[in-house]
């Protein structure tokens, strides 16, 4: 009979629980260093600083090439999302229109159950 | 079978066991070519109507599934850095499904990746327009005056900073689920964002948005070998379905993690990381306070006893500090996201959630 302290499937299963919560651990202690904020600060403001020069060679790069570049496709986006906002607006406004249409000449699409549920402890009957 | 039946059931022998993994093994090398030539999960699959979308807020409203629901409607405002369908995982592993089930009505303000020009948005936008606009919509759609808000993660600390700058309504109750308010006790995320070391205006003036490969690699750090140890488990229970689909639709949530607008992100790390305003009872949005001691509408608050993101020490004090005199706290067993989704919420966070809300919202 494989007993859970001799069986070799728990003993692997109870290996991995044990390393999970010990590296775990073990890390969280080294990230409170620090040093651990301070390498984690300087690596952060390189990639930001690497990624910002590589975006001001690819502006310069794309102008020559004669092609839009991402801050140009950015005013684009953003022309873009303002008219979405006014479709949007016109849409809700529909909307209503269509409600109030609808619920006066009674062609109102499916009725919504009504607001008149009470608690269990109210009801009296089975939650 | 009965817990007594449980009990008579011999120990595998050996021969068995060794049987019965050379079976696992053999389906896991079956089920593994299935799992990477299959489609992953499909999540979110309530019915649900778009209301209004604008931007990187979507709000939406899901189909009544009751006869007869509650008076006041719930608008649920999901955490900015992942998805709103966590709390929609799957028909039976779903708690918007179990709350319409219950008689809840159900809105949810979820986003979308806020686009490069929406870099700008602040907690101005969020607390002062965005939350305020759903309520509004919430209110013309249900033609109910009073809404219940629930608000999950960073969700909740909006909510606090909408219920604290609406005072007046009109909020009827609030829920707030592993809601931090201490921020000096999130202390990975501290030690992330030493302001000694960690330059935020270097890093939103440069990249704008932060993308959410960093919001997620910030996540995945608090707990650097866990993912390790999942795929080992993922291997190990291959064979097994329920194990295997559950792990996929957790994974692809964590994994479908939110930029976040660079400027609301500056505002959190200064405001809330560096200032901790919000426990200090000094912070304001759009020059006004919100102080959450001005809150007096009834409020639950649940937190996970194994949180790994909002410790429970950074969740400890929004109870003490609200003014509400109807105020409760539940820790539950659980973590961050077991709290609210997978069985262990089915089994505790779920009908308590229910029968909290039901006598309050008639």
């Amino acid at each position: 009979m494989a007993d859970k302290g001799t069986d070799p499937v728990q003993m692997w299963h109870s290996f991995l629980a044990d390393m999970e919560k010990q590296v775990n651990s073990f890390s969280n202690q080294a990230m409170q260093s620090e040093e651990f904020s301070r390498v984690m600060g300087q690596m952060t403001g390189a990639s930001a600083g690497a990624k910002k020069a590589f975006g001001d060679f690819m502006e310069r790069y794309l102008a020559a090439m004669n092609l839009p570049s991402r801050s140009e496709l950015i005013d684009l986006g953003e022309r873009l999302h303002h008219i979405e906002g006014r479709l949007n607006d016109i849409m809700s406004l529909l909307q209503r229109v269509h409600t109030d249409v609808a619920s006066a000449d009674g062609t109102g699409g499916a009725p919504r159950p009504p607001r008149t549920k009470r608690p269990p402890s109210q009801a009296g009957g089975p939650p | 079978m009965t817990a007594a039946a449980q009990q008579k059931k011999p120990e595998p022998s050996i021969q068995d066991r060794i049987q019965q993994e050379v079976q696992r093994a053999i389906q896991r090398s079956v089920k593994g070519v299935e799992y990477f030539a299959s489609a992953a999960p499909v999540v979110g699959t309530t019915a649900k109507d778009v209301l209004h979308s604008r931007g990187t807020m979507k709000l939406y409203h899901y189909r009544p599934l009751a006869d007869e629901i509650y008076r006041v409607p719930i608008l649920i405002v999901m955490a900015t850095t992942n998805r709103g369908y966590v709390l929609d995982m799957v028909p039976g592993q779903s708690l918007i499904e179990f709350l319409l089930k219950r008689g809840f009505d159900i809105y949810m303000l979820d986003w979308t990746a806020p686009r490069p020009e929406e870099r700008g948005l602040k907690f101005e936008d969020y607390v002062l327009d965005f939350i305020p606009d759903c309520v509004r919509r919430v209110q013309q759609d249900s033609g109910e005056t009073d809404v219940s808000v629930i608000g999950y993660c960073f969700g909740g600390v909006l909510s606090l900073l909408y219920a604290s700058t609406h005072a007046d309504g009109p909020l009827k109750n609030l829920v707030c689920f592993t809601t931090p308010i201490d921020f000096r006790q999130m202390k990975l995320f501290q030690n992330f964002s030493d302001r000694r070391y960690f330059d935020v205006d270097r890093l939103v003036d440069s990249i704008g948005n932060v993308p959410p490969e960093m919001i997620f690699q910030s996540f995945e750090m608090l707990r650097p070998a866990s993912r390790s140890i999942g795929q080992i488990q993922l291997w190990e229970n291959m064979w097994n379905d329920e194990f295997v689909k559950s792990y996929r639709i957790f994974d692809r949530w964590a994994q479908d993690t939110l930029p976040l607008a660079g400027e609301y992100f500056r505002q959190t790390t200064k405001d809330l990381m560096w200032d901790n305003k919000l426990y200090e009872r000094t912070m304001t949005v759009g020059g006004r306070r919100a102080d959450i001691s001005r809150i007096k509408v009834p409020i639950l608050h649940a937190v996970a006893e194994h949180d790994h993101i909002v410790p429970y020490d950074a969740a400890k004090p929004l109870i003490a500090t609200v003014g509400s005199d109807d105020k409760e706290e539940v820790i539950l067993k659980g973590g961050h996201i077991s709290l609210v989704a997978g069985p262990n919420a089915i089994k505790r966070l779920w009908p308590k959630l229910d029968s909290w809300l039901s006598e309050r919202s008639t």
